[in-house]
């Protein structure tokens, strides 16, 4: 079982503690923790278990800010890690963000949720709507209310009833004029194409994403007209199992608002949307870069917000990087972005320029990898298409609404 | 160069976030003690009190102690508004321990609450009641939860699962049974949400109570997919322990491999695996059904049973028995399991997917395991830190049956954002599943990821190409001709220096050559040629070295590379003085083996070229190189004769002897490497120890295989209401009893030799033998302690502590330890010319037998007043049962105070008569209960005492086992024909035998239980002083700091070890501070013992001399 949770800031400083069970764990461990991260780098820092000599810790970083609990007995850790993760995902809904001050500035409704979310170091409200209820989130409104009043109460007086009910996932009494059930595919393109230019992996992971905005307890059934397609799924526990293992029908009644129903993964696909091709020559400690981006095949709908990022390798000293078409910049690490924005129709993307290389070294040995983005509305790579959505009972006025969006994932191409 | 506009950015971010800031409790959090906080507390409206909280609040998750407000906060405890209730509890249960006295002020408030008709209050009240862990409240808090778990809302009842382990964590005896009662109950109840809570107290207090389970195990396989995610994980491990104890492991899966080995080839071939196996089939299986046989034993077998077992094989099938094993295809328990557990495999959740996946690995049949494949490999996609922990389980799941993921390689190929840890593991993966088939696409893919940035991770490839190319042997020559053009390109770029990441890629491709050469040498010769041409370009010395030992090793393979010697080694001899330490070291090392396996035609140059080495390396910078110089002349000189180095052919007759040490010395490392017995540990799947690759703490492999009786599961209902009506009864004889709490008497220590380091006194033996032969008559203190010098006392002691043995006597009471201190002055009176000194030679104290000086201490088992007149009393005895470790003696005195004479007195365990029932329950003997339940009994049956005269006392002796160290044992006494159910309580200072160890091994097993296994405490000890102003002693060594007494021990049931340091510091005619070490694989008991020892020494002794 958990022992204490504290969550840190990327300057290593501790902004808040919470002590689960009776055996409290001294403020030192995360000196201990840090100590450490300074000594040995953020490899340290991107091991999710660590045995210390007297803790074993579990950690997660979002946005710069370190979750990190800490047991002395035998848990499993991937209970320890979701759970991070999952504060993570409330605290974030919560206050908008996630950051230093946003958690500084609300530690209060941090540590009221910390409190409702674990007992005793095991989880006991997780659920986000039921959370949403108990502890109010700040929003614009209630921040006003408090100036003027003085009053800040964000508890809430009664029991959510969703804590009682089957469907722990949703509220009780919903009401709403008009009923609207929007479904969206968000899509993921996972792509790896190696130094020859090859596809070597490209699969999707998706995800079915409702907003449901219906009137009392709706049963929902939705189908694909392509479920053969799908090569694995996980599903939110509204789902029903027996449905979807018989006539892979996702039968649910769902939370209240946005929520993640599903998610799925298509793999072994064909072709990518966007080639990449970079050159990469080298010759007396200088290197020659030319990158090319274009359309391979046209998904029939506008591709956007196309970026390439990649970081220069350890042994580049200087660079000198032009494009004739969007615009590059170079940060201080050494990470290099070039946002491209649309493909124009008239001529081919580039970047080139030359890379200075250290003294000594005369031609290239490590190669940058190169990360692609892109966005395209209206379009699910995949192919996956949905056939229905039904409601078991229609209520009077009901408006479905479908939407689809693929974007790059870990789309990579090696040089 | 920015900086102006860094700070315009700056303020503007700053300004910005000021405005979000409004309306939000940020100023409390900068600046919490800008108002003075307890006028706040004492007002009278909430928002102010909330203030006042909130800034309380901020000070504690800034670390600070504001612990002084206290009493105020408190007080608040009775508000109404539930914002305050809410931020009190926080502060309360931050800060309860600290101040248990003002803590109970909170309860009567609480009490009130939980009569309160929200039910959010309600289980508020329960959270913070239970949570403020007073032992003191701990059985109104036991009444609290009884009555909540039975409360109408699902919330509360959840609340009061979790609610029990808090309760549990007080370690109060007399509540056990009612805790798992409750437990039982929420266990049952209809919503899915309780269940999981209860599932979770279940695990941490009483997880090997699977009578609980068994009366509704259907009912919780049904709600299993309706519990929250969290309890499912849990639940899940629940489900799997209870089946595999009710009905044992299944014998179509992974598991079967402890009872068959033969079998599981055949089985593993006509699996409907959709790939081809070409003909690594045979290779891999035979392969993984070894390592399988290691997982599935290691996940059984605890930590006791995998150190004291010596090697893995041979015992194969002696252990599990036939019996053991279930179908998976009759058994309806096991195949419920599977059925409900497999939709999991679906969760949105990780933690669940793992553990579902570990079900099916450990129980499924072998043919359905693959369905966990697809699951696990999805979650890989969900977060980072999961993925790490998913890739260390898969890396089990793949070495014992590589198939499973045969086809999936590609998943494993490494993206640009893994970290580290993440790439290694899948490296790893990928080259265990690697294939004839799949070899082309992973090789191109290696390729890539030598030229990644990250020079770490390119020489784990590189290593990674090696492992391949000797898994598969068709491929080795294309891998070595990938890797040797690594070395020609790197070879290029490696004057940047040592430390370079190029040094490293470069080593590792050496070391994988000469791995994949070692494997069918013969065939590689060219390789090795191009190698050593290579030589020249190469500057890394390690690899240098690795090179030019090849030369050496292989110098007479082939027809090539013998007539490439004498260049080879006229190079050497040229670049000798230039290289680094270790090519020198080898340079001379295979000019040896050159020598000494050399043609006669060639032997002139060679010794030409040797002794000219040799006379380079004896006048070398570095000690290392001169060394092996003069050692390799000497060894030479003999062999070759003193004449000189001409007269070669007889000498080496003559010292033919001489020639097979050299050719032992140099030649005999061409052996291959054979793969050794997989010594790794595994442990479950998703578990932590898995991860961190030790067991952690609490860590428990799965039951034993049908290890659960049948007729425990009929039993529970009966114990149940027999544990209510005991629970009365103890509750007074308590009071009694143990209430005078020296009661537990003497804590039995090993004291077979001690050391310290603080005085040495010569001379002390004889003397100490006199005061021991003078002392002994009258009533002064036996000298406890003998102290010798380290030289003289070998003899001294053994034979004191050999006698000691022999009597049973060795078992030394804590009390030696005090005694010491008051004999501390007396003895160093005898050589008050010494003792300053000298401080740090280490004397060696042995304590003397006391056995006859410390009483041990009796307790009541059975008070006259109840008995009608019949008093039992017991003390526990240091022998140790003859019958089995297990057991623990105790002496049993029954005495007669009442009037008339009593018959048929005798003590048997309760639950054993009750299971057995009364038909057959004359006939029990020892002999038969032992092999009946085969496992040790409770009790070893008492001889009857036919009567008992008024007055008369009667002793006997017990052998019992207890259930667990710090339970009382529920037995039956009989006499006069009737029953009265009476409670043993164990002490744990009895449940560890000495165990003989030096100080050396002693410090070494010290060295090996770190972190984890050592638990420390700190205790004033007084005991002395009295004793001390008593004896008017002059002390002349007050400083007792530095005095460390290390005890040895070995816990009775399963032989772990368990040290004991006692640290002194302070002096002696003051209040010492001793802190306590404990180093025990065991956990619990280590902790339960510290807390034993600390608390006897705190406590004043009752009867001081």
């Amino acid at each position: 079982m958990l022992q204490c949770i504290f969550l840190l800031t990327d300057s290593g400083e501790v902004m808040l503690e919470k002590q689960l069970t009776g055996h409290r764990v001294d403020r030192s461990i995360c000196d201990w923790f840090w100590d450490h991260v300074l000594s040995q780098g953020d490899s340290f820092k991107l091991m999710p278990v660590i045995a210390s000599p007297t803790h074993y810790l579990f950690q997660i970083i979002r946005e710069g800010i370190t979750f990190l609990a800490c047991t002395q007995v035998e848990m499993a850790p991937l209970m320890g890690i979701e759970f991070l993760c999952r504060v993570a995902d409330v605290l974030t809904e919560y206050l908008g963000g996630l950051n230093e001050d946003l958690i500084k500035d609300n530690f209060v409704i941090v540590y009221e949720l910390l409190d409702e979310m674990i007992d005793n170091g095991f989880p006991l409200t997780t659920e986000p709507n039921i959370l949403r209820e108990m502890i109010a989130p700040p929003n614009i409104v209630s921040k006003m209310l408090s100036v003027v009043t003085g009053n800040t109460n964000n508890m809430s007086e009664t029991l959510p009833g969703a804590t009682a009910s089957c469907v722990p996932w949703r509220t009780t009494d919903v009401k709403y004029a008009n009923n609207e059930v929007y479904v969206d595919l968000v899509e993921e393109m996972d792509a790896t194409i190696n130094r020859d230019g090859v596809l070597v992996k490209c699969e999707i992971y998706g995800e079915v994403q409702v907003n449901a905005l219906l009137s009392g307890l709706p049963d929902l059934t939705l189908s694909f007209a392509n479920p053969s397609i799908l090569d694995d799924v996980r599903f939110h526990p509204c789902v029903r199992f027996r449905p979807w293992e018989a006539n892979q029908i996702l039968s649910f009644v769902p939370p209240d608002g946005q929520f993640k129903l599903m998610s799925y993964r298509v793999k072994k696909l064909k072709s990518t949307p966007i080639y990449v091709k970079p050159q990469l020559t080298s010759s007396a400690g200088i290197c020659r870069i030319n990158v090319m981006v274009g359309i391979r095949n046209d998904p029939g709908k506008i591709i956007d917000s196309i970026t390439l990022q990649f970081q220069l390798p350890p042994c580049v000293l200087s660079a000198d990087l032009s494009s004739n078409h969007g615009t590059v910049d170079i940060l201080t690490n050494k990470t290099c972005t070039w946002s491209i924005g649309r493909i124009p129709k008239d001529k081919a993307p580039a970047l080139t320029g030359t890379m200075v290389l250290e003294a000594g070294l005369d031609c290239l040995n490590v190669f940058p990898t190169f990360q692609l983005g892109f966005r395209i509305m209206g379009i699910a790579l995949s192919g996956l298409q949905i056939d229905k959505l039904d409601l078991r009972v229609v209520p009077n006025r009901l408006y479905k609404g479908f939407r689809a969006l693929t974007r790059a994932g870990e789309y990579q191409v090696r040089s | 160069m920015f900086t102006q506009f860094g700070a315009t950015a700056d303020t503007l971010s700053k300004a910005s976030s000021l405005v979000f800031r409004i309306g939000t409790d940020a100023h409390l959090y900068d600046d919490p003690e800008d108002v003075s906080i307890a006028p706040l507390l004492d007002s009278k409206f909430d928002s102010e009190k909330c203030e006042a909280l909130k800034r309380l609040l901020a000070l504690i998750a800034q670390g600070l102690d504001v612990s002084n407000f206290f009493p105020q906060v408190v007080k608040n405890v009775a508000s109404q508004s539930l914002e305050v209730k809410k931020l009190v509890y926080l502060y309360l249960l931050h800060y309860a321990e600290k101040r248990p006295n003002e803590a109970l002020l909170s309860i009567n408030c609480f009490q009130k609450d939980l009569g309160d008709p929200n039910p959010l209050v309600r289980a508020w009240a329960l959270r913070a009641m239970a949570g403020i862990r007073l032992h003191a409240i701990a059985s109104l808090v036991l009444v609290a939860v009884t009555k909540c778990a039975r409360d109408p809302s699902v919330y509360v009842r959840k609340c009061a699962a979790n609610a029990l382990p808090k309760l549990h964590d007080l370690h109060l005896e007399e509540h056990t049974s009612a805790i798992e009662e409750i437990v039982g109950i929420l266990l049952n109840d209809n919503s899915p949400g309780v269940v999981g809570a209860a599932a979770a107290a279940f695990t941490s207090i009483c997880p090997n109570n699977f009578s609980l389970i068994g009366r509704n195990y259907r009912n919780l396989c049904h709600i299993l997919p309706d519990v929250e995610e969290w309890g499912q994980i849990v639940l899940i491990r629940i489900l799997l322990c209870y089946v595999i104890a009710k009905h044992g492991l299944v014998k179509e899966s992974i598991m079967s491999s402890l009872h068959c080995t033969d079998g599981s080839h055949s089985e593993k071939d006509d699996s409907d695996v959709n790939f081809a196996f070409g003909d690594t089939a045979d290779m891999s299986s035979s392969y993984n059904s070894e390592i399988s046989n290691v997982i599935s034993r290691s996940y059984i077998e605890g930590l006791d049973e995998y150190l004291t077992r010596s090697s893995y094989t041979n015992q194969l099938s002696s252990d599990l028995s036939d019996a053991q094993f279930t179908s998976g295809k009759s058994n309806e328990d096991v195949k419920i399991l599977l059925q409900c557990t497999s939709p999991l495999l679906w969760s949105h959740n990780s933690a669940v997917v793992l553990a579902a996946a570990g079900v099916h690995w450990i129980m499924a049949p072998r043919d359905d395991v693959k369905k966990i494949v697809k699951p696990l490999l999805f979650s890989l996609r969900s977060s980072r830190a999961s993925k790490y922990v998913v890739l260390c389980n898969i890396l089990v799941f793949v070495k014992a049956m590589p198939y499973l993921f045969l086809p999936y390689y590609e998943d494993f190929f490494i993206s640009s954002s893994d970290s580290y840890q993440t790439r290694a593991l899948k490296l790893e993966i990928l080259s265990s599943i690697v294939t004839d088939s799949s070899i082309p696409s992973v090789f191109k893919e290696f390729q890539d990821y030598i030229r990644d940035p990250d020079r770490r991770f390119a020489a784990d490839t590189v290593a990674a190409i090696g492992l391949c190319a000797q898994r598969l042997p068709k491929m080795a020559n294309t891998c070595i001709e990938g890797l040797l053009a690594l070395t020609r390109q790197d070879s290029l770029t490696t004057d940047v220096g040592p430390e370079n990441g190029e040094a490293s890629v470069l080593i590792q491709a050496i070391i994988s050559i000469k791995s994949i050469i070692e494997q069918d040498p013969l065939s590689h010769e060219k390789v090795i040629i191009q190698l050593i041409r290579s030589l020249d370009s190469i500057k890394v010395p390690a690899s240098r070295a690795m090179i030019i030992w090849m030369v050496g090793e292989y110098s007479s393979l082939g027809d090539i590379i013998p007539k490439m010697l004498t260049t080879v080694l006229k190079y050497l001899a040229w670049s000798f003085r230039s290289e680094a330490l270790e090519t020198k070291l080898q340079i001379l090392n295979t000019a040896i083996k050159v020598l000494l396996s050399a043609k006669s035609e060639d032997l002139w140059t060679f010794k030409r070229l040797f002794s000219y080495l040799l006379e380079l390396a004896e006048c070398d910078m570095n000690y290392d190189v001169r060394d092996r110089a003069r050692f390799l002349k000497k060894l030479l000189s003999c062999n070759f004769g003193s004449e000189g180095l001409e007269e070669e052919t007889n000498s080496l007759t003559t010292n033919k002897d001489l020639h097979v040490l050299l050719e032992h010395l140099f030649m005999k490392q061409t052996k291959l490497t054979s793969s050794g017995p997989i010594t790794d540990r595994f442990y479950l799947p998703g578990s932590l120890s898995q991860i961190v690759l030790h067991a952690a703490p609490g860590y428990e492999p799965l039951p034993k295989p049908c290890s659960l009786l049948y007729d425990d599961l009929g039993r529970f209902s009966n114990v149940v209401q027999g544990t209510t009506m005991l629970g009365e009864k103890a509750s007074y004889s308590d009071s009694s009893g143990t209430h005078d709490s020296n009661a537990y008497g003497s804590l039995d220590e090993e004291s077979a030799s001690n050391y310290i380091s603080q005085q040495s006194i010569t001379g002390s033996s004889d003397s100490g033998g006199s005061d021991d032969s003078a002392s002994e008559g009258d009533d002064n203190p036996v000298p406890l302690i003998q102290m010798s010098d380290v030289g003289n006392a070998g003899n001294n002691q053994n034979g004191d502590s050999q006698s000691d043995y022999a009597d049973m006597g060795e078992l030394m009471s804590k009390r030696a330890l005090e005694s010491w201190l008051d004999e501390q002055p007396d003895s160093s009176k005898l050589s008050t010319s010494k003792q300053s000194p000298v401080r740090r030679s280490s004397a060696r104290i042995s304590i003397g037998n006391i056995g006859h000086r410390v009483k041990p201490k009796s307790h009541t088992l059975l008070d006259p007043t109840n008995g009608n007149g019949l008093k039992v009393y017991y003390s526990f005895s240091p022998e140790v049962s003859m019958i089995s470790p297990l057991l623990v003696c105790l002496e049993v005195f029954f005495e007669n105070c009442s009037s008339e004479a009593m018959s048929e007195v005798t003590l048997a365990d309760e639950e054993f008569n009750k299971a057995l029932g009364s038909a057959d329950q004359a006939s029990i003997t020892a002999e038969s209960s032992l092999s009946s339940h085969n496992d040790v009994p409770t009790l070893v049956p008492m001889e009857e005492i036919v009567s008992l005269e008024p007055g008369q006392t009667t002793k006997r002796i017990l052998q019992v086992r207890f259930h667990h160290h710090l339970l009382p044992l529920k037995l039956a006494l009989h006499y006069n024909g009737k029953k009265l159910p009476v409670k043993l309580r164990p002490d744990i200072g009895y449940f560890v035998k000495p165990l003989r160890m030096d100080m050396q091994a002693f410090i070494d097993k010290e060295s090996r239980l770190p972190g984890m296994f050592e638990y420390t405490r700190s205790c004033t000890f007084t005991d002395h002083i009295l004793e001390l102003n008593k004896d008017k002693v002059a002390a002349n060594v007050d400083d007792a700091t530095g005095l460390c007494l290390r005890f040895s021990s070995e816990i009775l049931s399963n032989s772990i070890t368990c040290l004991i340091t006692i640290t002194i510091e302070g002096k002696c005619s003051e209040p010492l501070s001793v802190s306590i070490k404990i180093n025990c694989e065991e956990t619990v008991f280590g902790l339960n013992l510290l807390n034993r020892i600390v608390n006897f020494l705190v406590e004043p002794s009752p009867n001081n001399l």
